[in-house]
């Protein structure tokens, strides 16, 4: 089996693993995000409901690498979009089954308690400007140190590396991409900080808040260091295949951790009321209330955000994160055809 | 965090929500945990973290400004004032008396006994005035 096909088939059940456990990382008293009671999940019922989600994620997983192994098509991007958009779709699919279920059958309502903090400005809204400081910073000294050493760069070094650890793109001596790793290490910097400035303004006030923008802001930093040694390797830095992917997943793991315990921690998750009728979740998983200002609100389900598609103004937000996204890749893009 | 000063409201009460806003920020006010020279979160910030409509939260304001409470600037933040207690009118004080004996009627319906009325009435006109 080749190299390629072994590497997609692992992608595919990191993210089946993933599926597993996602209606897990939720808040107490919602489940499969319906409203529910706080120890319903811990119930037969709620135990029997998850069991059967995650057999059809399960099967839905089984389907997907059974795509991927037997009909390879030809194009690479189909090979990895195609099963993997099966699993998802597939699995998005049995959880809104399960949210219908949940809802129908132990939904619960509660009152719509709002909190607004009146300090100025309230502590959850506070911006750690001094916390991106460091990275970009950094990011500007290993440019610097780039350009410092121009010379000592050979003409020709590897810019790709296959699953076998070899190189096998080559790219010459030119500022672009010599600075590239900089470059879209910096683009990749603004995009997050992006993303953490619009949720601590376009949001509620909520502990998903504060353990949004903790994340964002902690996870600069293993990235920023990734770019910097991606961008020293020319000098003939050796560094072990597997020591990038290991500082990101260790950093990526530990931060969900930390974030999981956060979130469905009860004292905390109850600190800050957010609670809305499920009417307003579309198929548990889009929120649509015209009668909110949020642009941003914390997802029922995972960690992180979702926008309040009721609220015309997302559209521009979400063109606005889209088009910061594409500043990194368009930089790798450039880069690589040099 | 906990010790910070919040508003809360209820968005499924039948008392509208700017009269909630209104009701709640009055009582920080009366009772001075709102104190003179405070500074109150910018309209967007109050909605957004509510759940209502800005002008919710804007007339809301401007309720309060208008009994003397807060001044209100264009670009600037609402600022808790001073505010000198006015001497109320003969039908100020004869619309109160309606208000209260409606909602006296309204709790002994439910059940309520006098006595804990009373009570209930002393603790908070002490713990508002103190």
């Amino acid at each position: 089996m080749k190299a390629e096909v072994v590497t997609l088939v692992l992608h595919l059940m990191f993210v089946a693993v993933i599926f597993q456990f996602t209606p897990l990382i939720t808040r107490r008293g919602i489940f499969f995000s319906a409203t529910v009671d706080p120890d319903f999940p811990r119930s037969a019922d709620g135990r029997r409901v998850l069991r059967s989600y995650r057999w059809q994620a399960a099967l839905w997983a089984v389907l997907a690498i059974g795509v991927q192994l037997v009909l390879p098509p030809r194009h690479p991007l189909t090979a990895m979009l195609l099963p993997m958009l099966l699993m998802i779709i597939g699995s998005a699919f049995s959880y809104w089954l399960k949210f219908r279920e949940v809802h129908t059958h132990y939904g619960q309502r509660r009152p719509e308690i709002r909190q607004a903090e009146l300090s100025v400005p309230p502590a959850g809204e506070r911006f750690n400007a001094w916390l991106w400081v460091p990275p970009f910073a950094a990011l500007a000294l290993t440019a610097a140190y780039l350009q410092l050493h121009w010379s000592q760069l050979p003409e020709r070094f590897p810019v790709h590396w296959g699953a076998d650890g070899q190189p096998n793109r080559w790219s010459s001596r030119e500022p672009l991409t010599v600075f590239a790793p900089v470059l879209i290490g910096a683009a990749m910097n603004l995009f997050m900080l992006g993303l953490a400035w619009l949720f601590s303004q376009l949001s509620r006030n909520t502990i998903m808040r504060r353990v949004t923008v903790r994340l964002l802001e902690v996870l600069l930093y293993p990235l920023t260091l990734t770019f910097i040694i991606v961008a020293l390797l020319p000098f003939g830095l050796v560094v072990p295949v597997w020591l990038i992917p290991a500082i990101m997943l260790t950093c990526v793991a530990g931060l969900i951790f930390w974030s999981y315990r956060q979130i469905v921690a009860p004292a905390l998750a109850d600190a800050v009321p957010d609670p809305q009728s499920d009417s307003y979740w579309k198929a548990g998983m889009f929120y649509y209330n015209p009668n909110d200002p949020a642009i941003f609100v914390a997802k029922r389900v995972g960690i992180g955000y979702t926008v309040n598609f009721a609220n015309k103004m997302c559209w521009l937000v979400l063109a606005g994160i889209l088009l910061l996204g594409l500043l990194p890749a368009a930089l790798g893009i450039l880069a690589g055809r040099k | 965090m906990t010790d910070a000063l919040t508003l809360r409201i209820d968005l499924d009460s039948s008392i509208p929500a700017g009269r909630q806003i209104v009701d709640g920020l009055r009582i920080l006010l009366v009772s001075g945990k709102l104190s003179l020279g405070s500074e109150l979160p910018s309209v967007r910030r109050m909605a957004l973290d509510l759940g209502v409509h800005f002008n919710t939260v804007a007339d809301a304001y401007r309720t309060l400004a208008d009994e003397g409470w807060l001044h209100l600037h264009h670009g600037r933040a609402a600022r808790v004032v001073c505010r000198d207690v006015p001497n109320p009118t003969m039908d100020q004080m004869d619309e109160f008396g309606h208000r209260l004996r409606a909602l006296v009627a309204e709790m002994l319906a439910k059940g309520i006994p006098a006595a804990k009325l009373q009570d209930d009435m002393r603790v908070a006109a002490e713990e508002l005035e103190s």
